[in-house]
């Protein structure tokens, strides 16, 4: 396999951020509006004010080829221009100030909810119609199928503005100059709980539901009756013969998950207004601040080919037919 | 294998534990000698610390703290010394003086160096016919007739003026540091990023900003006035409106800004929280398009649908159909003022009502409509004077729901009148090239619409509003293409007087409007607030029918008093809201319920209230998800 397999998809992965970053060039250029009134918006402004600009953009040359390569040409140095709400600062500095964030958030996210999705999942499978199954099962249906905010929301209502265990929003308490590393951690912390709960409780659903009918699957094999035939404690077949073994086809839905952890989950992110990628996302779409959306969309999509391609790696290890 | 697991699950196991350790709340207590911070929510996010290049609320709150004007507003919009102390007016100029002893708030000091050095810019940009950044600032001067500035010492500055209005003393022009930005010129001023900490002579100079989170001001131990009692000011930026007013009923805010209708009402019973309905300087209209008035011009393939929107007789029969006060009351749940004049209530000295005011009337609308010569077909539609049955096309933005929620209504009063209406939401930038007129150069500019379902804000001073009339803003500001020579004569008249002569000739123009009715001024919009009583106490509105924040003075940030202090003294020498003293006739904010004693067990109720629906909900859905999971297992087995 080897170096043919990793070309092949080396390749591809290529492609679809080429394709990716053209038709990010394309899309916007069809939003309504005519760029000046969008950025401007200031009807009094004089006719050579708005003619400087024009120049000054390059939005007086023709969209292709003149735009469309210097786009091109500067998206590969890594300069995505500048935002147009905020203005004079730089979308990549806007967006870097984000990822870390986001990253925080959702990535412990991820982490907690797969440490807790497997878990249950596997113990509600191996035990079909035990009292983990029915209560376990049916808490993954729910939260599964609530939106974040759904989620969010009562616990700022319960802990935040009625127990006052967490403070509602942000991700640090402003004021008073820099506090010391330790208590600036715990404040941290605190901040985290509620949204990093939200986060968390949402994602356990789908991996609990997934990896309980993927154990319910490999109950059956015959390599687990053959495990049993040797005589081998229930708990350590689950853990060494049915668990290993169920988890191959979660890895698919991580590695996609994973490629939209830099998405942010925007609802709970605004919910908190967590300072993430998700709450940029939407202050830029109510702003239309074009630039800093191409750059969220070129990373969110780059990242998700990233993963995708690493996803693909993974399994050309795990199984060797998909080497071809 | 086994300790292979066990290493795995310990790893796991670890993880777990990090990340709970993060969830710990802060227990920390208090410390005593921790700084005053004045906590402001709003939901709009801040975009520039650069003067120059903010088109939002919050950034000019921003750069109102850390600067001063040079000529500040008071409580009730009047103007009050900033940067100068006090001024006099000859004919052809206004000699302001500087204050004597002031300091930047990095100790150099403060001069009319600094003032010519700011008003110079915008000069040189007027002279220039240029704009500087976003062109939102500049124009002030204009307005002002401002031509020429000089400052011949440290402690004068003279400007020279074409006329002897007073939009001179209403300059919205901060005044910066010269010795921090006096090497730009008026076209590199604006590209400057203007990073925290900024040197400014406000009262809270800016200290920190994190876009999307927060702005964090210190107060300027140099300010020349009262010091506030917050020693830091914090402007907190909430993506939803939802989490800000649980975060000022907790308590994590002082301030709320920009609440909905439902949130106020649901705040107006909280303890110790006050909720602020303050009148906005500005309106939401049906702009009719009058394409052709007073020109005579139209538009090959474009312009109105009918002749009959440029016949004011129609334009004020349709007037007599529209329910303002229902609209208030059902669009914006009673938090707003039924609308009339193209002065908004809250420029309390301009605003007159109308000579011949519209009541809501459809069967006077009707007959309005048949003297006119508008009948009425077989089939009950209302014809034009062509024999067309009249069909009006009114588009409106997307950016707020009040708008197609008005347009319903108005959707149906019209119906009743025979006249058929057809609407459309638009995202603002397509409804603003929609509107344009051929005048605004460039092709397919055929203002093809006939009504415009939108809304305007002002200054505090009219002009800036009054002006959208004239006929030059026709391709540019202009909504409804109206033009009437007459009135902008009156424009170029009051532009140049002040007092009681300039408000005679404001009332005519805006009765010539009303009568006229290019606009059909639905409402004039509310700004709705709350704030907590229990931290800072010494609110006031500024202006008296307006809110204590995000008004156009920051006066308000250093009138706060410690709550704590207050709340021993007798009540008479709490600073009540201005509006009870001696308020114009304008709507009064509208105080909250004195808090009951059962409030704060009642939020204990509700508390438990939706603990107990949220066990029920999952613990029941389990229950119930599961029997039927057990049944559709035992069938399989």
């Amino acid at each position: 396999m080897g170096g043919r397999y990793l070309g092949r998809k080396l390749a591809q992965a290529f492609m679809t951020i080429v394709a990716i970053v053209v038709l990010n060039f394309l899309l916007f250029r069809l939003m309504p509006g005519s760029p000046e009134r969008v950025l401007f918006r200031n009807p009094n402004l004089s006719p050579e004010v708005v003619a400087a600009a024009r120049v000054r953009w390059g939005l007086d040359k023709p969209l292709i080829p003149d735009q469309l390569v210097a786009y091109v040409e500067s998206t590969m140095t890594g300069d995505l221009g500048y935002s147009f709400k905020f203005r004079g600062q730089a979308v990549t500095d806007v967006i870097a100030d984000r990822v870390g964030p986001t990253l925080l958030l959702v990535g412990l996210g991820e982490i907690v909810s797969i440490v807790v999705g497997l878990g249950l999942g596997s113990y509600a499978g191996w035990r079909r119609g035990g009292r983990v199954d029915r209560v376990g099962n049916g808490i993954s249906l729910i939260l599964y199928s609530m939106p974040y905010f759904v989620i969010g929301m009562p616990l700022i209502i319960i802990f935040a503005a009625g127990l006052h265990w967490f403070p509602t929003s942000g991700m640090q308490s402003v004021g008073g100059g820099a506090k010391p590393f330790l208590e600036a951690m715990v404040d941290l912390g605190s901040h985290l709980a509620l949204p990093l709960t939200t986060v968390s409780l949402g994602l356990i659903g789908g991996y609990s539901i997934l990896m309980r009918s993927s154990i319910i699957e490999t109950r059956s094999e015959d390599y687990i009756t053959t495990a049993r035939a040797k005589g081998l404690t229930d708990g350590r077949v689950l853990r060494s013969h049915a668990f290993p073994n169920a988890l191959l086809p979660m890895v698919t839905l991580i590695a996609i998950n994973l490629g939209y952890v830099i998405a942010g989950a925007i609802t709970a992110e605004v919910v908190f207004s967590w300072p993430g990628l998700g709450t940029l996302t939407v202050s830029a779409l109510q702003s239309r601040d074009y630039p800093v959306l191409q750059g969220i969309f070129l990373l969110l999509a780059v990242s998700v080919v990233i993963a995708n391609f690493a996803a693909d790696l993974v399994y050309g290890f795990l199984d060797p037919r998909v080497r071809t | 294998m086994r300790p292979t697991v066990r290493a795995r699950l310990i790893r796991l196991v670890g993880a777990g534990a990090l990340a709970g350790s993060l969830v710990l709340p802060a227990a920390a207590p208090v410390a005593a000698a921790d700084p005053v911070v004045l906590r402001v929510g709003t939901t709009q996010d801040f975009d520039a610390s650069n003067p120059y290049q903010t088109a939002l609320v919050s950034g000019y709150e921003a750069f109102q703290l850390t600067y001063n004007l040079l000529v500040d507003f008071g409580p009730n919009l009047e103007p009050v010394p900033g940067f100068a102390d006090s001024w006099e007016r000859a004919a052809d100029r206004v000699t302001f003086h500087i204050r004597t002893g002031m300091k930047w708030s990095d100790g150099q000091p403060a001069t009319s160096a600094d003032a010519c050095f700011s008003w110079q810019l915008a000069v040189d940009a007027i002279k220039a016919d240029s704009n500087i950044g976003l062109g939102y600032l500049d124009p002030n001067l204009k307005d002002a007739g401002v031509t020429k500035v000089e400052c011949p010492d440290d402690q004068t500055l003279i400007a020279y003026t074409t006329d002897q209005s007073d939009r001179i003393f209403q300059v919205y022009l901060p005044i910066i540091p010269k010795h921090i930005w006096g090497k730009f010129d008026y076209k590199t001023i604006a590209d400057q990023k203007f990073d925290a900490p900024l040197v400014g002579t406000g009262p809270y100079t800016l200290a920190e900003w994190k876009t999307g989170q927060f702005m964090r001001f210190v107060r300027n131990p140099n300010y020349w006035g009262t010091q506030g009692f917050a020693d830091e000011v914090v402007i907190q930026v909430f993506s939803s409106a939802d989490t800000m007013v649980q975060a000022l009923k907790s308590g994590d805010l002082d301030y709320a800004h920009d609440v909905n209708a439902d949130q106020l009402k649901a705040l107006q019973n909280e303890a110790d929280i006050k909720t602020v309905v303050g009148s906005a300087n500005g309106w939401t209209q049906l702009a009719f398009n009058t394409y052709g008035t007073g020109t005579g011009k139209t538009i090959k393939g474009g312009g109105p649908s009918t002749p009959a929107l440029l016949d004011p007789a129609f334009r004020d029969a349709l007037g007599y159909a529209v329910d303002h006060q229902a609209l208030v009351d059902k669009v914006l749940g009673g938090f707003g003022d039924v609308g009339n004049t193209i002065v908004p209530p809250v420029l309390g000295q301009w605003h007159v009502q109308p000579d011949h005011l519209r009541t809501f009337d459809i069967e006077l609308a009707k007959q309005k409509l048949d003297a006119a010569g508008y009948k009425l077909d077989a089939s009950g539609n209302r014809l034009d004077k062509d024999g067309k049955p009249i069909t009006l096309r009114m588009y409106m933005p997307d950016s707020s729901d009040t708008y197609p929620k008005s347009a319903q209504f108005i959707k149906d009063w019209y119906g009743q009148l025979g006249v058929k209406v057809q609407t459309k939401v638009l995202d603002s930038a397509t409804l603003t090239d929609l509107l344009l007129p051929p005048e605004a150069g460039g092709s397919g500019n055929l203002a093809k619409y006939d009504i415009e379902l939108w809304g305007w804000s002002g200054n505090p001073d009219p002009n800036a509003l009054l002006q959208i009339f004239r006929c030059d803003e026709i391709g540019n500001t202009s909504d409804s293409n109206y033009c009437n020579p007459e009135y902008d004569k009156l424009y170029d008249q009051e532009s140049k007087l002040s007092g009681d002569a300039r408000k005679t000739i404001l009332a005519q123009m805006q009765n010539l409007i009303y009568d006229q009715a290019p606009y059909d001024v639905l409402y004039y919009d509310a700004n709705l607030d709350a704030y907590r009583t229990d931290r800072f106490a010494g609110w006031r509105n500024m202006p008296s029918n307006g809110t204590p924040m995000f008004t156009y003075s920051t006066l308000n940030y250093t009138v706060l008093t410690d709550a704590k202090a207050v709340a021993s003294a007798p009540p008479s020498t709490e600073p009540a809201a201005s509006g009870a003293s001696a308020g114009p006739a304008g709507p009064s904010p509208s105080a909250a319920p004195a808090p009951s004693p059962t409030s704060s067990s009642g939020d204990n109720t509700a508390l438990i209230v939706v603990v107990a629906i949220v066990v029920i909900v999952v613990l029941g859905g389990g229950f119930f998800l599961s029997r039927r999971r057990a049944g559709a297992s035992a069938e399989d087995e």
